[in-house]
């Protein structure tokens, strides 16, 4: 067994054991309805309107769902997912609401229960059913606001609510503390890695994450090496250094907003032009789209994924990469919130042609790139392991088809979900990180 | 007043008048609500670029979605284009948008024009019947989807039967599909039917939403 599979099964004992710690959220029933109801009423937008509006009911949605393409179970229908939602805007908000009330039904606390299954274990708000929708209908941005109201309604199932508790009352996640990530620095600086740590003035802040920190370490000491081999302005906070944000994967809106206010925080008191967020897509999403929202006007710095960072350095010249002799053919997993959320098709791929390797692009990619099934959170449910895992096969064969020797990837989330499903299915593929593979190639 | 008079002359005031209304009230109150401004920084300034193809390309999806939609998609394509031949291209019809519109256009000949209307009639059965059978169909379908599609249902027959001369006296018959089109009229706004307006709308606002981030959806 490697040593990404031990700290998994770590992790996933931890896991397991948070969940059993999650502080319960208990209320009567028609104060949960009436709290996901002030959610839904108070996050609606026109944008959000219109999604609610247009859909027809036609079922395509389905057949770009990976919960629903690999199970054909009925409820995992995307616009399905949103069904609560969408029956309390057509009682309290569309136009034509005086007219809905007397047919639609109100929604119950019992439903919300039923809906916590679809929209956290089987939905990793991909957006892919977002591309086939004939109306354009933005189902993914509804589910993230069904997340918000079960939320609201003490309904984020109890991992997700254990973590994102933990980090909302103590700035942790994971359980990996300000001392663990002082430990891992120096444990790096003993192997030959300098990582400046808590600079009062730095250009760059880079952040990692729990999960990084965990189980890929690697990743954190190849990200330092590319820093340093720039020779740019850089530096790590010890009190933040956490880019992932569980109040954002729970729907939990103020505990996004502290998470996301801590870093924009951290990285103005060291006058930071650029926020390097780590290889995890959620993290992306919720800083680059949703800190300058989160904060109410645009922060004084950029935020980049370090995929991002490290395609444009190379595009640039500033940073430069060996032709990897001989190299192995890869084929690349673009992350849903990276690329189809993100927009960022371009970058990895400029490392990687770098780098020299055989590209194999799979059949499904950049903004219609399968999910890999276990992201938005979904990779923290235990209950969601089996479902999960027979998603990721759709995966799974699509980078099978493309007979690449080995999948590389520019998310951790994305990265575990490889791993364990992988190793479910005896799959022997080998599962890589652009930063990784990058840093081991440098010229 | 006779049902035909009656059906040419107030119902279809009527039913033309809570339609237009009823469009714009839906219309305009989805835009009468929160307008949330995205404050992050754009990774494309070209949102109604973004939002004008989106309107053009979703008809269209890409090769490994279209996969898996392909009946959908066709069957889609075609009883759109045999209902809209049917209303825009049949001579009486053209008749009718004429006395209204105060011009006219060439039609097809009666005889042509029973075949789109059959084939959109046949595509619309048979998607009904898949919506009641295909369990993932049958779990999203609400009243509407059923309403909607009887409604359409019943405006082909009715219209075919009149023009073949099938069933009561044509007055009769005539007045029965005039004034099931006035109900298809009426009912529009009230349910999902009102994409013929919302398509463009949602299409563009996904169009413009992805492009922000760079995205071509």
């Amino acid at each position: 067994m490697n040593l990404a599979l031990i700290a998994i099964d770590q992790l996933q004992e931890d896991l397991g054991a948070l969940a059993a710690k999650a502080a319960p959220t208990e209320m009567p029933d028609a104060e949960r309805v009436a709290r996901a109801k002030h959610v839904f009423m108070k996050r609606m937008s026109i944008g959000l309107a219109m999604n609610l509006e247009s859909c027809i009911d036609c079922g395509m949605c389905s057949e770009a769902c990976h919960f629903y393409m690999v199970t054909r179970d009925p409820k995992y229908a995307p616009v399905r997912k949103l069904e609560p939602l969408r029956r309390f805007y057509r009682r309290e908000l569309t136009p034509l609401r005086w007219v809905n009330r007397l047919f639609v039904r109100d929604i119950s606390a019992d439903e919300l229960r039923e809906w916590q299954e679809l929209v956290y274990d089987a939905c990793t708000a991909c957006g892919r059913c977002d591309m086939i929708c004939p109306m354009g209908v933005g189902i993914s941005e509804s589910v993230h606001l069904m997340r918000e109201g079960m939320a609201a309604a003490g309904l984020i199932p109890s991992e997700l609510r254990a973590i994102d508790q933990e980090q909302r009352e103590q700035g942790t996640a994971l359980d990996v503390d300000r001392n663990q990530f002082t430990a891992i620095v120096q444990e790096l600086a003993t192997e030959g890695v300098d990582i400046p740590v808590d600079k009062a003035k730095a250009d760059i802040l880079v952040l990692s994450s729990a999960l990084n920190l965990r189980l890929f370490r690697q990743t954190v000491a190849s990200t330092a090496k590319i820093m340093n081999k720039l020779g740019v302005d850089w530096t790590m906070s010890s009190r933040c250094f956490d880019a992932s944000n569980y109040g954002y994967l729970s729907g939990d809106y103020p505990a996004e907003k502290t998470n996301t206010l801590r870093i924009i925080d951290a990285a103005t008191a060291c006058g930071a032009s650029k926020v390097i967020v780590p290889e995890c897509g959620h993290a992306y999403m919720a800083l680059r789209w949703g800190g300058a929202n989160v904060l109410g006007e645009r922060p004084p710095f950029r935020t980049l994924a370090i995929s991002e960072f490290i395609g444009r350095e190379i595009e640039a010249g500033r940073l430069q990469v060996k032709p990897i002799v001989n190299g192995n053919s890869v084929t690349f997993h673009d992350s849903c919130r990276l690329v189809r959320h993100g927009g960022l098709l371009k970058e990895p791929r400029i490392a990687l042609r770098a780098l020299g390797l055989d590209l194999r692009e799979m059949e499904s990619r950049g903004r219609t790139a399968i999910c890999c099934g276990g992201g938005e959170g979904g990779n923290v449910i235990g209950r969601a392991k089996s479902l999960r895992g027979q998603a990721f096969k759709i995966k799974m064969q699509e980078a099978e088809d493309t007979d690449a020797d080995s999948v590389v990837t520019s998310c951790d989330s994305c990265r575990y979900n490889f791993i364990t499903g992988g190793a479910k299915a005896n799959w022997n593929k080998t599962i890589e990180s652009l930063v990784e593979l990058v840093a081991d190639n440098l010229a | 007043m006779t049902l035909l008079d009656f059906a040419i002359g107030p119902a279809l005031q009527w039913s033309l008048m809570i339609m237009i209304v009823g469009l714009c009230w839906r219309v305009v109150g989805v835009f009468l609500g929160r307008w949330r401004r995205d404050l992050s920084r754009p990774r494309s300034d070209a949102l109604v670029q973004g939002g004008l193809r989106a309107i053009i390309t979703r008809s269209a999806p890409a090769r490994e979605l279209e996969k898996n939609i392909r009946f959908q998609h066709f069957t889609g394509y075609i009883w759109h284009i045999g209902f809209f031949m049917t209303v825009l291209l049949y001579e009486p019809h053209i008749d009718f948008f004429k006395s209204i519109l105060g011009f006219g256009w060439p039609g097809l000949p009666s005889h042509l024009v029973v075949f789109p209307a059959a084939i959109a009639l046949a595509i619309l059965v048979m998607l009904t019947i898949r919506r009641m059978i295909d369990p993932m169909m049958r779990t999203i379908t609400r009243p509407d989807d059923y309403l909607s599609l009887i409604i359409i249902i019943s405006a082909l027959i009715t219209g075919l039967m009149a023009s073949a001369h099938i069933g009561p006296r044509y007055e009769t018959m005539l007045a029965l599909h005039i004034l099931n089109v006035e109900l298809l009229f009426v009912w529009i706004p009230f349910s999902k039917l009102a994409h013929m307006i919302f398509w463009l709308l949602s299409r563009y606002r996904i169009g413009a939403y992805f492009e922000r981030k760079g995205v071509k959806a």
